[in-house]
């Protein structure tokens, strides 16, 4: 595991898939409400080695840079990212992917969602 | 010519699911697929996050209506990572015998019913349908359920089996090995089944890697990792098999690897059984609200489900998970589809799409 900064993570990343790390296995995210952290997980195939890379995004306003340059396999885990955390992908543009008709408030997966409370019933 | 676009779904009878799909084409040649997801999307992540450890099992299995088992399995190895707990042996070998049923289960489901996307209706589809049928009533007497078994508990299992486990199992692999080899002398004397399977959909290996596909869409392409191999869990390291490998990435060496799956599945269960003690204790802590408490460190566990590498993220908290993130498999192996898809006819759309063996729960989640 380690911690970069949001600003190395794309060289990071291209370093360890140049170390063998060639797979993306998830992108995912946790918010600690004061921070959002952002979760790489990364696979060497033939070896079987894993790797967690990990960044903190301050709130309000998190972004990150896009990394589809470096695993094509990170298109539609960007997007999910953007709309259940809002975090803003910087170079690409971010379609919706699993809420597409819906307009909450606020993204779904932060502490701070409420239940319910945009819940309307269709016409 | 000029671009057509054409809509699928979301109610159709081949996206096996809620799915909708944008399609442009050239006459009859596709130039673009755009999915689009989430008719199906019920928040489980957000909603296991408020619930107690034991109480999301239910959740986690209709993620893939198909083959519930790994997901219930994989969810409680998370739990017991977190809480420290180990898994008992013994349940650990009857697990591996339900789960590898479970893989053979989901396959056949798959078959049948890629058979009738290629537009053989029904002849695959009542066969395979017929031995699925035997495989779920086995499970569904050493489970108790027929579908959604929910039959893992922390440490172990919600029941010890039954007497007549073994000798039922041995009936069941000699029922299915017989009768799943019939297939291959039906399918690959079948000119339109070759036709409609063979160089279509063509993902090659290092595209494979790159767009972090699994499963068999993965060994498809050639690449031979398995979890159960790299990684191994209960008695997967302790029986030997084959991880069947594609060579070209079309959609027929994905029905190969499945089938040739299938086959080293009741070779697996055999090797399982023949080393699984009449009797043993595998039952597992019951379920209570109030359970030990976890340890704050993350925790990351992969199983090999029947549709690909299963991940589960989880940041526990003491009684619920802070925060649990799903890795679904088929979630990334459709993404690849717009890829797949462009150059090949619009009749081929869902030869590719049955191909890649997608469930659209575990999609949207």
């Amino acid at each position: 595991m380690q911690e970069v900064l949001k600003e190395r993570l794309v060289e990071t990343l291209e370093d360890l898939k140049g170390e063998g790390f060639d797979y993306l296995d998830k992108i995912t995210a946790v918010d600690y409400s004061t921070y959002i952290e952002a979760v790489y997980m990364l696979h060497n195939l033939s070896k079987g080695d894993e790797e967690i890379v990990k960044v903190k995004l301050q709130v309000p306003n998190p972004s990150l840079p896009t990394i589809t340059g470096v695993f094509k396999a990170a298109d539609w885990y960007e997007r999910e990212l953007a709309e259940m955390f809002g975090i803003s992908i910087l170079g690409r543009h971010v379609k919706k992917l699993l809420l597409e008709e819906w307009n909450g408030s606020e993204p779904p997966l932060l502490k701070s969602f409420q239940w319910g409370k945009d819940y309307k019933k269709r016409d | 010519m000029a671009i057509t676009r054409i809509n699928v779904g979301p109610i159709h009878p081949s996206t096996h699911g809620v799915l909708r799909l944008v399609v442009e084409v050239d006459g009859d040649t596709i130039k673009g697929v755009e999915p689009h997801i989430g008719f199906l999307h019920r928040g489980v992540e957000k909603l296991m996050e408020n619930r107690m450890y034991m109480q999301s099992p239910s959740y986690v299995e209709k993620l893939d209506y198909a083959a519930p088992l790994g997901w219930e399995d994989l969810y409680v190895a998370a739990v017991e990572k977190a809480l420290g707990v180990e898994t008992k042996e013994y349940a650990g070998q009857i697990m591996t015998v339900l789960l590898e049923f479970q893989r053979i289960a989901s396959h056949l489901l798959w078959l049948g019913t890629f058979c009738n996307d290629l537009g053989q209706f029904y002849t695959m589809f009542m066969w395979t349908f017929r031995e699925r049928a035997k495989v779920m009533k086995f499970l569904e007497d050493y489970t108790g359920s027929r579908m959604f078994y929910v039959n893992r508990r922390i440490g172990g299992l919600n029941r010890n089996i039954a007497p007549d486990f073994k000798k039922r199992a041995y009936e069941v692999t000699d029922y299915l090995d017989k009768n799943i080899k019939s297939y291959r002398k039906v399918l690959d004397a079948n000119p339109l089944f070759m036709e409609r399977t063979k160089g279509v959909g063509v993902l090659s290996r290092s595209d494979a890697i790159e767009y972090g596909v699994s499963g068999p869409v993965l060994r498809g392409s050639g690449v031979r990792y398995d979890v159960r191999v790299s990684a191994p869990y209960y008695s997967y390291g302790k029986v030997s098999f084959d991880v069947p490998v594609g060579s070209n990435g079309d959609a027929y060496d994905r029905y190969m690897v499945r089938f040739n799956e299938m086959l080293e599945s009741i070779s697996i269960i055999r090797q399982v059984l023949a080393s699984l003690p009449e009797t043993g204790d595998a039952l597992g802590m019951p379920i209570r609200l109030i359970g030990p408490a976890a340890k704050p460190d993350e925790v990351v566990v992969r199983r090999e489900l029947p549709r690909g590498e299963g991940i589960i993220y989880m940041v526990p908290d003491k009684q619920k998970p802070y925060r649990i993130s799903l890795r679904a498999p088929t979630f990334i192996n459709l993404s690849v589809l717009s890829r797949l898809a462009v150059g090949e006819k619009f009749a081929d759309l869902f030869s590719i799409l049955g191909s890649l063996d997608v469930v659209m729960a575990e999609i949207d989640r």
